[in-house]
């Protein structure tokens, strides 16, 4: 589903923030992604969200080789990724409920559908009686389960998160990794990038782990058992 | 169409997800369009009613900027519709050798006539002279002690148009026929009178493209600022996968509603300016024996002036998308 061929990323200036990543992530596969702030993980979810270029290399993503991805084509390869933010990034003038129905709206849905799939995000995170809210008035871990809700709401093929849990306690931070493996036992390929390595440890999944741009680890690499 | 699609399949793998999303097919994918169309019409409406304040200022500088050339251009067409009356004061009267025949006037009168430069010509014989001098003096030849109609018969020539060049070129052919004894015309304070409404018509166009173009920055200026304070929210639409179009939807609608508002907003102040100046202009104009009539905006320059309105006001924010929207991708 995610595969990384030899990809490195360098930016204008030299800093090389990737080098020679190969990284392959499976359908259904649910993957941590570990190492100290800088090492590069903010830096791959980048490259797979294209929001930057590989310089060399070659990434392929839901069967789309990212390189070749014309500027045109980018809004409907991200349509079948669900993102995650550290800060939610939740539009703070809207309803919890239009947050949700974002990605559906400018998949153009039918509104009859929105409400439904909306509503049915909503439950699944247990916010369904938020929905006239603003996030504003919801708490960090809400918050963050509304942005959880509005990358599921289109049953994305791909859920990717950057540091879900890193303004959570350590409760609510187990209920939402637990959130991310429901949606993985359902199908979904999940890639978080976290650094909360004790509770990546209690989670049985497979875990790669960056240190200065280089993947260092895989520990059991394949498929999880 | 089966063929097409069994070639396809083996190229692109993710035809599965594609499939699905093509089958939703093009008239839900236009309804869905359609319906984006109406959603930000309405949806950037409202944003710019909820700060009318701000948004005033906007229009009404658009509105301000687009009647001072209205109110110019308004009052050079009431200029021009009364020097259309006076046109037929351009006319030139040629004077016929006496004891021409009339059948030789009136095929003078038809080649004249036929002339493009002329508008229309026509013959008074002699004895309609006379008769119409008579008429006008209530008197009779005997009266006066004549015997013989001591009038020449004329061609009354209307040029057909009052460019000066062309005026120049057919004062010379008639004053060149032979049978032609004298013509009387008055045509300089015309030419004068034409140069004068082109000079005008210059400064008003030079005036209109250079507010044109301060209507055009200010809108500019306008749905930048907007766009700068929906940075973060075009940035996460973005990475939800809206496309372009769908980004700039928002602010061309913001574009377009600022056009109507400042360009309708401009009518009323047309209006309200010609209404105010309509019997001061009447009064002083009467003193000089003009009969002015005050020109209102008809129904086609108004759509005019709403359209233009709203075509500067597109090109503004098209600018402005073109050169801010970059500055909004995800980080």
């Amino acid at each position: 589903m995610i595969h990384f061929d030899q990809v490195s990323k360098r930016y204008e200036g030299g800093h090389e923030a990737l080098s020679s990543i190969s990284l392959h992530i499976e359908k259904g596969e649910m993957v941590f992604l570990t190492g100290h702030s800088g090492a590069g993980k903010s830096t791959l979810l980048k490259l797979i969200t294209r929001i930057e270029k590989a310089s060399s290399g070659q990434l392929r993503v839901n069967g789309q080789i990212l390189n070749r991805l014309r500027r045109s084509q980018i809004p409907h390869f991200r349509r079948n990724l669900g993102i995650v933010h550290q800060d939610h990034q939740l539009l703070m003038d809207q309803t919890v409920y239009d947050n949700v129905a974002l990605p559906l709206i400018i998949a153009g849905e039918h509104p009859k559908d929105v409400t439904r799939r909306v509503r049915a995000a909503l439950d699944k995170v247990g916010l369904l009686e938020r929905e006239k809210y603003r996030p504003i008035q919801l708490s960090g871990g809400e918050q963050q389960r509304v942005g959880i809700a509005r990358a599921v709401v289109k049953k994305p093929a791909i859920l990717l998160a950057d540091e879900p849990t890193g303004n959570l306690d350590p409760g609510l931070s187990r209920d939402i990794m637990e959130l991310f493996s429901e949606f993985n036992r359902v199908g979904t390929t999940v890639l978080i990038a976290s650094h909360d390595l004790g509770l990546i440890a209690r989670l049985n999944y497979r875990v790669a782990s960056l240190q200065d741009g280089k993947l260092m680890s895989t520990p059991f690499d394949g498929r999880r058992s | 169409m089966n063929t097409r699609s069994a070639t396809r399949t083996p190229v692109k793998k993710p035809a599965q997800s594609g499939a699905n999303r093509r089958r939703s097919g093009t008239s839900g994918n236009r309804s869905a369009w359609l319906r984006h169309h109406r959603d930000c019409a309405s949806q950037s409406l409202m944003r710019l009613l909820r700060s009318p304040v701000s948004s005033a200022l906007t229009w009404l500088v658009i509105a301000i900027s687009l009647t001072l050339p209205t109110l110019f251009y308004l009052a050079l067409s009431s200029l021009q519709a009364q020097t259309e009356q006076w046109q037929e004061g351009g006319q030139i009267t040629l004077y016929l050798e006496q004891g021409l025949a009339d059948s030789e006037g009136e095929r003078l009168t038809g080649e004249l006539d036929a002339r493009p430069e002329v508008a229309r010509a026509y013959y008074i014989s002699a004895e309609e002279a006379w008769e119409s001098f008579q008429a006008t003096l209530s008197i009779n030849r005997q009266a006066l002690g004549l015997t013989n109609n001591p009038l020449p018969a004329s061609i009354v020539v209307v040029p057909s148009q009052q460019n000066s060049s062309q005026l120049e070129a057919l004062q010379l052919i008639i004053r060149g026929l032979p049978e032609v004894e004298d013509v009387q015309l008055d045509l300089a304070w015309i030419d004068r009178l034409n140069r004068f409404l082109e000079l005008i018509y210059s400064i008003v166009t030079g005036l209109a493209v250079l507010l044109g173009v301060a209507v055009l920055l200010v809108v500019g200026n306008t749905i930048r600022l907007a766009i700068e304070s929906r940075k973060d929210e075009i940035r996460v639409i973005k990475l939800l996968g809206a496309t372009e179009a769908f980004v700039r939807r928002p602010f061309v609608y913001l574009g377009i509603w600022y056009g109507l508002l400042g360009g309708v907003a401009a009518w009323v102040l047309v209006t309200a300016v010609a209404w105010w100046l309509r019997s001061p202009l009447t009064a002083f104009l009467s003193t000089y024996g003009i009969e002015a009539n005050v020109a209102w905006l008809g129904f086609t320059d108004t759509l005019v002036l709403i359209l233009a309105s709203i075509g500067v006001s597109l090109a503004g924010a098209h600018i402005a998308l073109q050169r801010h929207l970059k500055d909004a991708e995800p980080r």
